[in-house]
């Protein structure tokens, strides 16, 4: 397929990922206002844009009484929601996916350029004063089930071509990266003991992942069990380890490009990325350490993907 | 909703009524169709038209100060009909221009005969800067220069009329696709008993058009879509195209040209094209060749095509033969090349290059449009009747300081057809643009891109000036 084309939908994947992502994080913050303490408000916009790897947009959020929480709220909400100037704001990354479909629009299918533009139409015309004094957790849901819906026509609609790969391994790696980088800004954190099992209760919780904790675990949230899961339990749709194996699985599927020393090299990281989890996690102390391996690796694979199937030097590898 | 305050003027076409206001007998039954329906279920469907546009992102590009724009084109649901005899009319008439153009561009840039006898003076074709020196010498492989061209027509009470041939990178085809699709979702039943001849086809044919021009010996060729990108004011239709056809949608950064021979860049490393479907004006396409300063082509690009290598569709330079002074000659062209007469007509069209011709237009503004030979999209002209003295004598200063860049034609009365306007049918004026496809023979689907002025009285039928479109339908007889 064109590389431009498998280009945009890998970007499409990411971007699309990175919503979905976003959405479940504010989700979860907007409900923390109605009955939280401060400070776990406070974690959570800490927590929000630890894991984006991007600075508050006024400087370090204050912790104050409940007034000022609240008017920060509202500011960092609309920042990581609608700011246009902010890329990884939700508006941004939706526009940025529904702008690569519908440059590629003949490599989806129709159902999917449907679903994704009556979406991209009605975020178009809201914003944050449209969603915040009634429920803004209902705008972050609906808008969560709309790219989820977007998979889902995409997974019973879409032709499985090698286009359908890189939207995929775009997904994948996104999703890697970003639940890398959320669990390590929650390991970074330093909660007492009872404001921690709050902390993992809520990202679990942002993970999708509390149902399937009590059924496996039961009600009392622990530190050690909650990371297994949401690191290692092959089970669970949005674990590390499933988007680490899906990487792979996609990587494999894909006909090497002709530089094929890149992608043997993509291959073999996401083989090493997969291993990492696999077979050192349960063995390993510093868990910390290991997941910003992780995170740095899927920032390498990016640059091994673009590099063997997008961008590949022309003079090296004339035609065939 | 009945037409009883629907204006019939005679001496205006209507494309549904009689000058005595009875509805023309192949309009009976979509008219009467539509007196049945209530004002609110015409909302409806108008509604649910607009909304599939919109819903389906059928956009095109507006750049205002600021950033560019995506825009829906307004659509009418009031289909526009014709008769099947009328059509084949008009599918002879396109034919035989077609013909002849490609002929007339096999000859300028070959032996130049029709210059040569007189027919056409040589600096109306050398002279014109569509007119591109690169081709001389050049024969385009079966003859055809032009396989695509969106010819635009009116209707008038004395038939109908060519306005303009477009023959380098006519768009529209998708809104022919598009309207139908919409109208098919919204009239249903009417459509389905009023026996309408489809177009769904037209990706189908235009597929064999670009087949046929393959290199040879290449039977299963490559065909790509050259797109200008995604800031081009047709992207969607390219796209469009490009996924009706199965081509791949490429930038000129996607290609390349090595040994004579056109790849694109692939996930797979790269690989030969074969024929480019190229959306992006002669100026553009090689750097080498045309515009040294252009980012949207492909350097080499000329060279493989020229070797044989490549087919370029349209070829390079056809813009010669639609060039606004050279239109005026088209009818002699065809009776040079074909020795035949016109079928369909031209417009009478003066000439500003010829001192009589000048004075004619100069003494007659207010009666007359005048259009800069260079520019297209309805840009650079003078609506004599709707324009103030003002106006006038400025533009006759740029007349007169270069006569040889307009011309003049007397305001036509396009014909109207009935449009829904806030809740009640009006007349409003249009034309069409039906696509005709040519490879190794000539292809027409029974439809066209119909155009309206939607601004009451307004004859400008372009969207980027205010204009929208309407399905229109070629009955089975």
């Amino acid at each position: 397929m064109l590389s431009r084309s498998a280009q945009g939908l890998y970007w499409m994947g990411r971007y699309l990922e990175r919503a979905e992502h976003l959405c479940g994080l504010l989700r979860l913050q907007t409900e923390t206002l109605v009955d939280r303490p401060v400070r776990e408000i406070h974690f959570g916009w800490t927590r929000i844009y630890g894991s984006m790897n991007r600075p508050p947009p006024f400087g370090e959020i204050e912790m104050d009484s409940d007034d000022y929480t609240l008017a920060d709220s509202y500011a960092l909400a609309d920042d990581l929601t609608f700011e246009r100037s902010n890329p990884t704001s939700i508006w941004s990354c939706f526009a940025l996916g529904r702008e690569n479909a519908r440059q590629m629009r003949h490599c989806i299918s129709a159902e999917m350029w449907t679903q994704l533009n009556l979406a991209y139409l009605r975020i178009q015309k809201l914003s944050i004063q449209d969603i915040w004094w009634m429920s803004p957790e209902s705008f972050y849901a609906t808008t969560s089930a709309e790219i989820n819906t977007f998979a889902g026509v995409a997974e019973s609609t879409m032709y499985r071509d090698d286009g359908w790969r890189f939207m995929q391994l775009g997904r994948s790696v996104e999703r890697a990266q970003l639940s890398a980088g959320l669990i390590l800004t929650q390991l970074s954190a330093d909660p007492s003991k009872e404001e921690e099992d709050a902390d993992w209760t809520s990202l679990l919780r942002i993970c999708h992942a509390f149902e399937a904790y009590n059924r496996r675990y039961g009600v009392e949230v622990q530190t050690g069990h909650a990371l297994d899961l949401l690191v290692t339990d092959p089970l669970l749709p949005n674990s590390l380890c499933r988007s680490l194996d899906m990487t792979a699985e996609e990587l494999a599927a894909i006909d090497p490009g002709p530089d094929t020393r890149s992608s043997d090299a993509a291959r073999r990281l996401a083989g090493r990325l997969g291993a990492l989890i696999h077979y050192e996690w349960p063995d390993r102390e510093d868990r910390e350490a290991l997941l910003r391996q992780v995170r740095g690796y899927c920032l390498d694979l990016h640059d091994l993907v673009t590099a063997a199937y997008f961008d590949y030097p022309i003079e090296d590898h004339p035609a065939r | 909703m009945d037409f009883e305050n629907y204006e019939i003027d005679p001496s205006i076409y209507d494309e549904m009524f009689l000058p005595d206001g009875a509805p023309r007998e192949h309009c009976r039954q979509v008219h009467d169709a539509l007196v049945l329906l209530s004002e609110e279920e015409l909302g409806n469907i108008q509604e649910r038209v607009t909304r599939s546009f919109s819903n389906e992102g059928i956009t095109f590009t507006v750049y205002g100060d600021d950033e560019a724009d995506e825009r829906i084109i307004p659509i009418d649901c009031v289909p526009r009909v014709m008769s099947g005899a009328d059509w084949r009319q008009l599918e002879a008439g396109l034919t035989q221009r077609l013909k002849a153009l490609n002929l007339f561009l096999e000859d300028v840039y070959g032996p130049a005969r029709i210059i040569e006898d007189g027919v056409i003076p040589v600096d109306v074709v050398r002279g014109c800067p569509q007119y591109r020196v690169e081709m001389r010498g050049f024969s385009a492989p079966h003859g055809t220069w032009v396989a695509i061209c969106g010819t635009d027509l009116v209707r008038t009470n004395d038939g109908f009329r060519v306005l303009e041939d477009n023959l380098r990178v006519p768009s529209g085809v998708s809104y022919m696709l598009a309207n139908r699709k919409a109208a098919k979702g919204s009239l249903r039943r009417l459509y389905r008993s009023s026996r309408v001849q489809e177009v769904e086809h037209y990706g189908r044919v235009l597929l064999e058009t670009l087949r046929d021009l393959a290199p040879r010996g290449r039977s299963d060729p490559t065909i790509a879509l050259l797109t200008p990108g995604v800031y081009n004011s047709a992207f969607y239709e390219h796209m469009f195209l490009a996924h009706e056809i199965g081509a791949e949608l490429v930038e000129g950064r996607d290609l390349l040209v090595n040994d004579g021979f056109v790849y694109m860049r692939t996930t797979a490393g790269l690989r030969r094209v074969d024929v480019v479907y190229r959306r992006v004006d002669d100026d553009f396409i090689d750097p080498l060749v045309f515009r040294a300063d252009s980012l949207l082509g492909v350097p080499g690009l000329m060279h493989a095509y020229k070797l044989g290598n490549v087919a370029l569709v349209n070829a390079p330079g056809t813009g010669v033969a639609d060039d606004k002074s050279v239109y005026a000659y088209v009818p002699e062209m065809i009776r040079y090349y074909l020795g035949e007469e016109a079928i369909l007509s031209n417009v009478d069209t003066r000439l500003c290059r010829r001192p009589e011709d000048l004075e004619y237009t100069l003494d007659n503004l207010q009666d007359l449009v005048v259009k800069r030979v260079g520019e297209s999209g309805g840009y650079g002209m003078l609506i004599g009747p709707h324009s103030t003295p003002e106006e006038r004598d400025e533009y006759a200063d740029q007349v007169r300081a270069n006569p040889a860049d307009f011309i003049s034609q007397p305001v036509l009365a396009l014909s109207r057809s009935p449009c829904l306007i806030d809740g009640s049918f009006e007349p409003r004026h249009v034309d069409l643009r039906p696509f005709v496809l040519h490879g190794r023979e000539t292809r027409i689907a029974p439809g066209a891109f119909c155009r309206v002025a939607l601004r009451r009285g307004s004859l400008v039928v372009n969207s980027s000036q205010g204009g929208g479109g309407k399905d229109f339908w070629v009955l089975e007889d």
